[in-house]
């Protein structure tokens, strides 16, 4: 690992100094520990800042560290006692997790992370609830925590499991090997039993959930496809691709109008042509026809089929159709 | 020859203990390490790249005439009010849930844990909380203007930006990330009226006015608009059964207070404010053959219709 330049370390040296100098003597352990460093790093900075202070730097200008017996004192160091404020970034990378967390399912609402996030906004003059919402995603209620403890535990689970794309419902065992949001989604990467395969779910379609009496088997290397073969983005989620086009998917070719330009900013496209006053032709990839009458039966007359997709939009808005008549 | 972080931390003390503004050349004397000629600019170059490292970290480096100088001159201090963290009065473990909501949140581009020094580092874990996950729960997006708008939105203050060609004025109101996005609440001043802004179609860099130039709404801060309450027509309650299949899916989504009824075949009758009709036409065609517009009238004929044309 590189070493970390002069201004990272003093940033950490900014909010070490003042904790030291705040506790009574604690153990070079608990310093290293609160601040990422290893017991050679903490000394060697500390050997540094014996060295400094103010002008003149005689000896009562300098600031005293004393290291005995495996703890370490700190004093003249006044002007150091409090930490540098939170800059923004902090400020709104720690409030926008803390809000994050509360609002997964199960988190709870009065306990420690609630407590500690108030007071923390209080210092930094925003108010949480109304100034930021962060929604990780939905899961029915227990979905998650359910996961989450199955993973943990490695238990199989069986899952009720809605695969949008096919519009279709299926019951299947799976190993769940970790829990994860992306793209204001929950997701479940897993082994499925009825895919034989590594398969990655989204929690708000799992219709119910059992944790079985039976081991998860280890996770297979190699990166699970959605399970909804069209997920609706391609922005990377946490080192996660959420959507991986296979070169078999069937393609199908629209003209959009204007109006339907949305498609091209949000799906994953093949191709892109613009035809001139703002309409513009696609070709999107389109492995599940569930998916495609979909995305046709909300375009209506705003897109045409140039290829692909012939009579998919008719067909399916006939069939729903009968049920209001 | 001292280090270049011993010459930082000792500039860092020299101007938080500085009782009035100190022009560069006192700064050279007071504070050991900067190259001693500066018959070719060394030392000047040298304090500017630490007054740029200071104040890249957040630290109130202010520069200030110094009164009475002929001819003017420029002194630099930190003063010790805008440089100290206010004490949170953080408890062990609400530092400790904080420090793993940051391990397992991340926004991307953000320094989340590293903050946490600040607040007293980690916590060791000798108490009774849970291991941090291996991995990231989730990482959330950033983008450029996400940091002076959050600033913008706790201190009050009134933001100009780019959006989609277009200059508005915002009285910014709330940030949201969802459905993996992130949305600026507020008010437009061009329109008059609430108005929400994706924040991915904001253009270039975000102005902001003065602070506390209004008050923080006082209004339910409820669920962020769905897509078929965002527009200015008649309100319509539209009632759409949704049928066993996805009727779970569909409440949960919904939340529960939509529910009019519940069937013993599992479906559900659900009611909702329609101000805009094409997208609750959209909506109501993503469920396929699961969901059916009861009523009233105009909605139920207006898909029905819409689908005649499809079908040819």
């Amino acid at each position: 690992m590189a070493r970390p330049s002069a201004p990272d370390r003093l940033r950490r040296l900014l909010a070490l100094v003042p904790w030291v100098v705040a506790h009574d003597g604690p153990t070079l352990e608990e310093v290293c520990a609160r601040f990422g460093l290893s017991q050679d790093e903490l000394v060697a900075e500390l050997d540094l800042v014996f060295l400094c202070g103010v002008h003149p730097f005689t000896p009562d200008s300098l600031i005293d560290v004393a290291v005995a017996d495996g703890r370490v004192w700190i004093r003249y160091a006044d002007y150091l006692e409090r930490p540098l404020r939170l800059t923004p970034d902090e400020g709104l990378a720690l409030v926008a997790a803390g809000t994050a967390v509360l609002t997964v399912p199960g988190a709870d609402p009065d306990g420690p992370l609630a407590r500690g996030l108030a007071k923390l906004a209080g210092v930094l003059g925003v108010d949480p609830a109304a100034d930021l919402d962060v929604t990780l995603g939905t899961a029915p209620a227990g979905v998650l925590e359910s996961l989450q403890e199955a993973v943990a535990a490695g238990r199989a689970v069986e899952i009720d499991y809605y695969t949008y794309g096919r519009d279709q419902r299926t019951r299947r065992m799976v190993d769940p090997h970790s829990v994860f949001a992306a793209e204001g989604q929950w997701y479940l990467e897993a082994w499925c039993h009825l895919a034989e395969a590594e398969r990655r779910f989204r929690l708000d379609r799992i219709g119910s959930l059992s944790v079985l009496d039976r081991p998860a088997a280890r996770p297979h290397p190699g990166a699970a496809p959605d399970e909804d073969a069209l997920a609706t983005a391609t922005v990377e989620g946490p080192g996660r691709r959420v959507f991986d086009p296979r070169p078999d998917d069937p393609r199908v070719v629209l003209e959009l109008e204007p109006r339907a330009r949305w498609v091209a900013e949000q799906y994953p496209l093949e191709g892109l042509e613009e035809l001139g006053g703002g309409r513009c032709r696609v070709v999107l990839v389109a492995s599940e026809r569930a998916w495609l009458e979909r995305l046709l039966l909300r375009l209506g007359p705003s897109a045409r089929v140039v290829e692909g997709a012939e009579g998919v939009a008719s067909a399916a808005a006939a069939r729903i159709l009968a049920h209001y008549r | 020859m001292a280090s270049r972080l011993e010459r930082l931390l000792n500039l860092t003390a020299a101007l938080l203990t500085a009782t009035r503004p100190l022009t560069r050349e006192e700064i050279f004397e007071r504070v050991p390490g900067y190259p001693a000629d500066d018959v070719k600019g060394s030392a000047r170059r040298a304090f500017e790249r630490d007054k740029e490292a200071l104040r890249e970290m957040g630290i109130p480096l202010a520069t200030e005439e110094i009164l009475g100088s002929e001819p003017p001159q420029e002194g630099y201090r930190i003063p010790r009010d805008q440089y100290a963290l206010r004490d949170p009065g953080l408890e062990p473990d609400e530092l400790a849930a904080l420090h793993l909501a940051a391990a397992a949140v991340r926004l991307e581009g953000l320094r989340g844990t590293e903050a946490l020094w600040k607040l007293g580092g980690s916590v060791p874990r000798r108490s009774a909380i849970a291991a941090p996950p291996d991995e990231a729960l989730a990482a959330i997006p950033t983008i450029p203007q996400l940091v002076p708008l959050f600033v913008a939105v706790g201190e009050r203050r009134p933001v100009a930006f780019s959006y989609r060609g277009r200059r508005r004025s915002v009285d910014p109101h709330r940030l949201s990330f969802t459905r993996g996005r992130w949305y600026l609440d507020g008010h437009d001043h061009d329109r008059g009226a609430p108005r929400q802004f994706r924040l991915d179609r904001v253009d270039g860099e975000v102005e902001l006015g003065p602070a506390g130039s209004y008050e923080r709404p006082t209004g339910p801060t409820g669920h962020a608009p769905r897509p078929w309450e965002m527009g200015d027509e008649a309100p319509l309650e539209a009632r759409v059964r949704i049928d066993a299949d996805l009727a779970g899916w569909g409440v949960d989504h919904l939340g529960p207070e939509v529910v009019r009824e519940r069937h013993a075949d599992g479906s559900v009758e659900v009611v909702l404010t329609v101000t805009n009709r094409e997208a609750f036409r959209s909506f109501v065609l993503g469920f396929l053959d699961h969901a059916e517009v009861l009523g009233p009238p105009e909605l139920r004929d207006d898909l029905m219709g819409w689908l005649a044309a499809l079908a040819g």
